[in-house]
């Protein structure tokens, strides 16, 4: 058996081919795949920074042709050029393709270093496999083994501890502020998409008390009805800052509106509590002037990307432990992989020695006056002597076929027993 | 078995100091929380050490130095392990651990036989004395450890620099209510211990006040914490102020506690 990767990703394809390969159902590609005798079973996972097909075949030939036939035709929605796509494909065959699911479903391969989505997707695209019948034992094991992989190296590695992203980084500050950052209230003052992505953050976070300010109230107001916050004109801030433990703004202007005079203000009615500044606005919204207030704490664009910088700079110091993790685990699938060589040859010197069992037994039988019990009893013993006789060679030969030089034992067996020849020849072995 | 309850308490005290430095070094905020329950532990056996001080013969008082350690050392734990329970405090062990083993050391390097015979007082208005004004003194310790902690993260996340030991250390939120509670707490402990040795200097000598070394400091201290306690919940001054004012406080103190009760 061959394991066969085909896809592409963010690292190969551009953003507008990916999004012409996605596809929300795979059933119909994975059922089409394997309706075939090229392909045994095959995973199917698209995420908007990845597709890929994961097959077990028996012919990596055809199976080679079959996946990119069906990139070719069942996934691109508008075709295009095939020099493009071919461009863009990538292909990892047995223990290349078992690291690179172990690598994906461990965050290793993302755009982001360690984001969590991956892993998520990556189970999702394993159930829609299993609940359409395309994924069976083999990748059935391979993907678990993944998920225990990306599980180990999560919980061995700081890989997914610092938050890369600026709304992230915006909630993991706060995080060092305030002790309990459900409990806080926050001020958004604009309505546009980064405040948008910051307050989801910030929600995730656990904030629950928000209200948004914006130059025009509807805008303000529709931002304030998603997020069950309410809506305020910028006229009242100076009303609204005393009250706001954390103030995320991002509006234009040419001056800021938050200055030190108004901070001061708001400092002296929140009686030493202090106040968190995001300030994503470009220009900067807040003047950098409140700095030297002991208790305002003020991240701009800059500032956040900095630290997001310094913390996927500490993601990367991490991947080198992950990926030898990956390496362990994949070495550890590849021998789980490579016993089932010996299968085959298993298989069929059980069949060849309980034929030669069964035949003189029956020769046996005939010769001798045997009551039921008694024969009953002939052919429990002869199958008793023949599982006795073959469970040690058995074994060897599932061990010995997980290295390599293996093969040799398994030749050497199939020799020895004449397994070649005969009625009962096995189906081809693999190699 | 005081003795070796010492011993074990100290051995505990010094595996929570590795397991948290350690955890800051490594940058493993969850060894923060073993840490945490060894210090507990030790906690433990310290107090089972103090509650049979009565068994030996004759009782050792608590009125020498360092017994008065360590006690402030088993205060400043159990304070530290209720603001734990009550709080995401755990990151403080890194600086409380070392203290609490330091308080413990004194009083077994000490040893029984070192009580100076001078130094003892009798009856209850000395002990009570001591053990108060201790307790208040490890309180005030405790926020001082709580604002040297606040002021490096303070200046950290100024300066906007990325947190150190794996992001392990309280927020300052929770920092700034720790020194709170520990100067609400400390200072009326304090007070009813200064207010105690006036009456223990009454009797002894008949006057509330002599002047000596020893009063003097009592007072400077009680001055400290007053002065805290009216920033916090008075002036309302500034997070960082406050924890400045402790920390600031705290080792003013210990330079007075080992200047004063050891060079007189």
């Amino acid at each position: 058996m061959k394991l066969l990767l085909v896809g592409m990703s963010h690292r190969t394809a551009p953003l507008a081919l990916r999004e012409r390969m996605a596809v929300d159902d795979p059933a119909p590609v994975l059922r089409k795949l394997t309706a075939g005798d090229e392909i045994d079973e095959a995973v199917f996972l698209s995420t908007c920074n990845r597709v890929e097909l994961v097959v077990l075949t028996r012919d990596l030939e055809a199976a080679r042709m079959r996946v990119r036939s069906s990139f070719r035709r069942d996934l691109a929605s508008d075709a295009p050029g095939e020099h493009e796509l071919e461009a863009s494909l990538y292909e990892h065959v047995n223990a290349d393709a078992m690291r690179h699911v172990l690598r994906v479903a461990s965050a290793l391969d993302s755009m982001v270093v360690g984001e969590p989505q991956i892993l998520g997707q990556t189970k999702d695209a394993f159930r829609a496999a299993v609940e359409c019948g395309a994924a069976g034992p083999i990748l059935g094991r391979l993907f678990q083994h993944a998920f225990a992989t990306a599980k180990r190296v999560r919980s061995e590695t700081r890989i997914a501890e610092r938050p890369v992203s600026v709304a992230r980084v915006a909630v993991g500050l706060a995080a060092q502020i305030f002790e309990d950052f459900a409990e806080k209230r926050a001020l958004l003052v604009g309505a546009g998409e980064m405040i948008e992505l910051a307050l989801r953050a910030m929600r995730d976070a656990g904030l629950t008390s928000v209200r948004v300010a914006n130059r025009t109230a509807e805008r303000a107001q529709q931002l304030a009805a998603r997020f069950d916050a309410t809506a305020h004109g910028l006229d009242d801030l100076p009303r609204l800052l005393p009250d706001a433990d954390v103030v995320l703004t991002s509006i234009g202007g040419a001056e800021p509106w938050l200055t030190r005079p108004l901070a001061e203000a708001a400092l002296r009615k929140r009686r030493g509590r202090p106040i968190f500044v995001i300030d994503i606005g470009v220009p900067r919204n807040a003047d950098p002037a409140i700095d030297a207030l002991d208790d305002v704490y003020r991240y701009d664009l800059d500032d956040l990307a900095a630290v997001a910088d310094e913390n996927a700079e500490e993601r990367r110091r991490e991947q080198a432990r992950a990926e030898a993790i990956v390496e362990t685990e994949q070495q550890r699938f590849d021998g789980w992989f490579a016993a089932l060589r010996a299968v085959p040859t298993i298989k069929h010197l059980r069949a060849r020695v309980e034929a030669i069992r069964a035949a003189e037994l029956e020769k046996a039988l005939s010769r001798l006056a045997l009551d039921e019990p008694a024969r009953d009893a002939v052919d429990a013993l002869t199958r008793a002597i023949v599982n006795k006789i073959l469970h040690a060679p058995l074994s060897r030969l599932r061990q010995e076929a997980e290295r390599e030089e293996g093969m040799a034992h398994l030749e050497t067996a199939r020799l020895l027993f004449d397994l070649d020849s005969g009625d009962d020849a096995p189906e081809s072995e693999e190699s | 078995m005081v003795a070796t309850l010492q011993i074990v308490t100290a051995v505990l005290y010094f595996v929570a100091c590795a397991a948290s430095g350690a955890g800051f070094a490594l940058a493993r905020p969850a060894w923060n929380r073993v840490a945490v329950g060894v210090l507990a532990a030790g906690a433990l056996a310290h107090g089972a050490s103090f509650s049979l001080l009565h068994t030996l013969d004759p009782p050792p008082p608590l009125t020498h130095l360092p017994s008065a350690l360590s006690f402030m050392a088993w205060i400043g734990t159990l304070g530290f392990l209720l603001l734990v329970w009550r709080a995401k405090l755990a990151g403080l062990v890194v600086l409380v651990a070392p203290m609490s083993l330091l308080g413990v050391l004194a009083s077994l390097s000490a040893g029984r036989g070192a009580v100076p015979e001078e130094s003892l007082g009798a009856g209850s208005l000395p002990h009570a004395h001591v053990l108060l004004a201790s307790a208040g003194l490890a309180l005030l310790g405790l926020a001082g450890l709580a604002g040297a902690l606040f002021l490096v993260e303070h200046t950290r996340l100024k300066r906007k620099r990325p947190p150190s030991g794996g992001g392990a250390w309280p927020s300052l939120e929770a920092l700034d209510r720790a020194g709170a509670f520990a100067v609400a707490a400390g200072f009326p402990l304090l007070t009813l211990g200064v207010l105690y040795g006036a009456l223990w200097q009454r009797e002894a000598s008949g006057l509330l006040w002599s002047g000596s070394a020893h009063e003097t400091f009592c007072l400077v201290a009680w001055a400290i914490y007053g002065a805290l306690a009216f920033q916090r919940f008075g002036a309302r001054l500034p997070a960082r102020r406050c924890a400045m004012s402790a920390l600031a406080g705290f080792g003013l103190l210990g330079c007075a506690v080992l200047g004063v009760e050891l060079l007189t």
